[in-house]
């Protein structure tokens, strides 16, 4: 029965772990403060505590005496189907696991990494968002949830290389680096390629894309399915392994770097040598060294710039000063940082999965509004990111809102800074 | 009625009872968190897990109860913030630093130490009763608390307050003779020492498991917990 799956899901991830955690929640409510989508819609059922009440009842009610009390007298409710789909709308179109919940809780509760739990239980009974679970059978069967497949990977990355001349190397063995990109960037920005290409034959990296291994993006992990997850992982690493690099570097996208940096090595087995890292920094390492040279104050002369951190790259990721340090010399005059910033930023609200979710439109756009006003407050004229997702996020959004704001990418920035 | 019999009662065997139902109940529950299993995290640090606890101790200790570190949550529900803050301080300051209890501790672990004045000690009392009443209120004005709460809620917030107000009756000789008040003090406690473990008041001490979690976790990716 699909609640029982769900419910049995459930349990199964509740070590303790998770079970100190839920026993520690008050019923304070401050949680609900910190979510962007409970700012943006006032809509109680978003607060992060309620996220998670599917699993404090499955887990209340299997694992602690008062709870299954309450269950036998009747006096708490068995988890019906209905309480799945509305749960489900909840976590997957009103949530992108930002973690900026756990920030504000005065127990310190890790709310983001709990909900994705609550995921796991949900689509073990089948209840993902429609739009979702078809981008996850998409990359299942293609390689990719936007239809990169491996001729459109082909085509692509040849067609970028005549276009802006540039040299892509593709499945070279012994290279140091494997790059992998999202498929956002393949196809919505591939500009992005042609700069970071660019950058990365500039700084002499022995560097290589993958083939078999080309799609950084892992919607498994949005959805929330161990086994989808792993098959996303290893299709990276095993080519990581083929070609026996020495790292793997993530491209602009934020989640990706959550499931390989920070998770891979609990779901799948990883080559003990092998290091994840991002192309922020990449950028800075490079930059640093002065394998690549910028123009200085190449970005002071268009009015602010600001940055918007990404949640997985920046509070859940830890790449908070590498930006900053390469925006100080592209703008040292101009760059401005958005109220709140770095681990306290706010969620640009197309993270998590929920862009991908045509219903969750609504929701997203209203989490927007949220950035909206921050760039209004600073008056910026360009906002930098490192994060694609973001960047698609970031690009509608002004548009829905008619701002007159430039959206790009650091790694964009950085190109375009370029000295020879 | 002889009080003072109820009250001998009351602060004697039945107190001795509630003391014992108390840690038993917070051990009982601390081995069911630990029985239930912890996986090894296998994934390489980025900074310091112990780091990150220092930091988040310090800031949940010094820094938070001062100055509400993500300013964008507080000016949006200060209340829980303040009367949070009142509430805990006056507990704590009462059960420590109030001369009574200090005795009662001594009595328990047979040394004592320096505590505040009494009228002192009365007007932290008074301030955290009002701070409960504030916390209540906005449990029922507050959406987001509506929707949380339920009865183990109110309750905890009644089984907390008695123990104030029959306390703070006692001090004043409020209305009713003083071993009468004693004894409804000392029942309220008793009652609240076994309540303790069978709701979330227990929360204190599932606060080092979260803390600890937290600042591990954030301190893991070099990020200020």
């Amino acid at each position: 029965m699909q609640t029982q799956n769900t419910i049995n899901t459930l349990i199964e991830e509740t070590g303790g772990w998770v079970a100190s955690q839920l026993e520690a929640c008050t019923r304070c409510g401050m949680c609900a403060e910190a979510c962007h989508f409970y700012q943006a819609t006032g809509n109680p059922e978003y607060s992060p505590v309620w996220k998670i009440e599917l699993l404090r009842r499955a887990y209340e009610q299997n694992f602690t005496i008062g709870g299954k009390i309450k269950k036998l007298l009747g006096i708490e409710k068995e988890v019906t189907e209905q309480d799945l789909e509305s749960w489900s709308k909840t976590v997957y179109e009103a949530c992108t696991v930002c973690n900026k919940c756990s920030m504000v809780c005065p127990m310190g509760i890790d709310l983001g990494p709990i909900i994705h739990n609550v995921r796991t239980g949900l689509q073990a009974a089948g209840m993902v968002p429609k739009d979702l679970a078809d981008a996850v059978q998409k990359q299942v069967d293609e390689g990719s949830p936007l239809g990169v497949t491996d001729d459109v990977f082909e085509d692509r990355i040849e067609w970028i290389e005549d276009d802006w001349e540039v040299d892509i190397p593709m499945d070279v063995k012994g290279a140091d680096t494997l790059v992998v990109f999202t498929s956002i960037e393949i196809m919505k920005f591939p500009n992005n390629l042609a700069a970071i290409a660019t950058i990365m034959n500039k700084a002499g990296e022995n560097w290589t894309l993958s083939s078999a291994g080309r799609e950084v993006v892992n919607f498994g992990y949005f959805e929330g399915n161990p086994e989808r997850t792993k098959l996303f992982l290893n299709r990276v690493i095993d080519a990581a392994k083929d070609l026996g690099v020495k790292r793997v570097m993530v491209t602009e996208c934020g989640h990706a770097y959550d499931a390989f940096r920070w998770t891979a090595h609990n779901m799948v087995d990883v080559p003990k040598d092998l290091e994840f890292t991002h192309i922020v920094a990449v950028l800075d390492e490079f930059i640093k060294a002065g394998r690549i040279k910028m123009k200085p104050g190449a970005f002071d002369k268009d009015g602010t710039v600001t940055f918007h951190d990404a949640c997985k790259i920046q509070r859940r990721g830890g790449h908070i000063q590498e930006p900053r340090d390469i925006l100080n010399i592209l703008a040292p005059q101009s760059f401005k940082e958005l109220t709140p910033n770095k681990e306290q930023s706010l969620c640009c609200g197309g993270g998590g999965g929920v862009i991908a979710i045509k219903e969750a439109d609504e929701n997203r756009f209203a989490a927007f509004g949220l950035k909206v006003d921050q760039l209004k407050k600073v008056g910026a004229k360009t906002v930098a990111m490192a994060c694609s997702n973001c960047r698609l996020q970031f690009t509608e959004g002004v548009q829905h809102y008619d701002l007159d704001v430039k959206v790009t990418g650091l790694s964009q920035m950085v190109f375009d800074a370029l000295e020879d | 009625m002889d009080w003072s019999e109820i009250l001998r009662f009351a602060r004697g065997p039945l107190f001795q009872i509630a003391l014992l139902v108390f840690v038993a109940g917070m051990v009982f529950r601390l081995i069911r968190i630990l029985l239930l299993g912890w996986s090894k995290d296998r994934v390489p640090n980025k900074g310091s897990k112990f780091g990150g606890v220092v930091k988040t101790y310090l800031k949940g200790l010094i820094i938070l109860p001062f100055i509400p570190w993500v300013k964008n949550t507080f000016s949006r529900n200060p209340i829980v913030y303040l009367a949070g803050f009142v509430f805990h301080l006056g507990l704590f300051a009462v059960i420590f630093l109030g001369t009574a209890h200090m005795l009662v501790w001594k009595s328990l672990l047979g040394f004592g130490w320096a505590t505040l004045p009494t009228p002192i000690i009365d007007w932290l009392a008074a301030v955290t009763i009002i701070a409960i009443i504030a916390l209540a209120i906005n449990r029922i004005v507050n959406p987001v608390l509506r929707k949380i709460s339920g009865v183990p809620e109110w309750l905890n917030l009644i089984f907390v307050l008695i123990p104030f107000i029959t306390g703070y009756m006692m001090y004043h000789h409020l209305w009713f003779e003083y071993n009468l008040l004693f004894s409804l003090h000392m029942f309220s406690v008793d009652w609240l020492l076994v309540w303790i473990p069978m709701s979330r008041l227990s929360h204190f001490m599932f606060y080092f498991f979260s803390r600890t979690i937290h600042g591990a976790q954030f301190g893991k990716r070099a990020v200020t917990p």
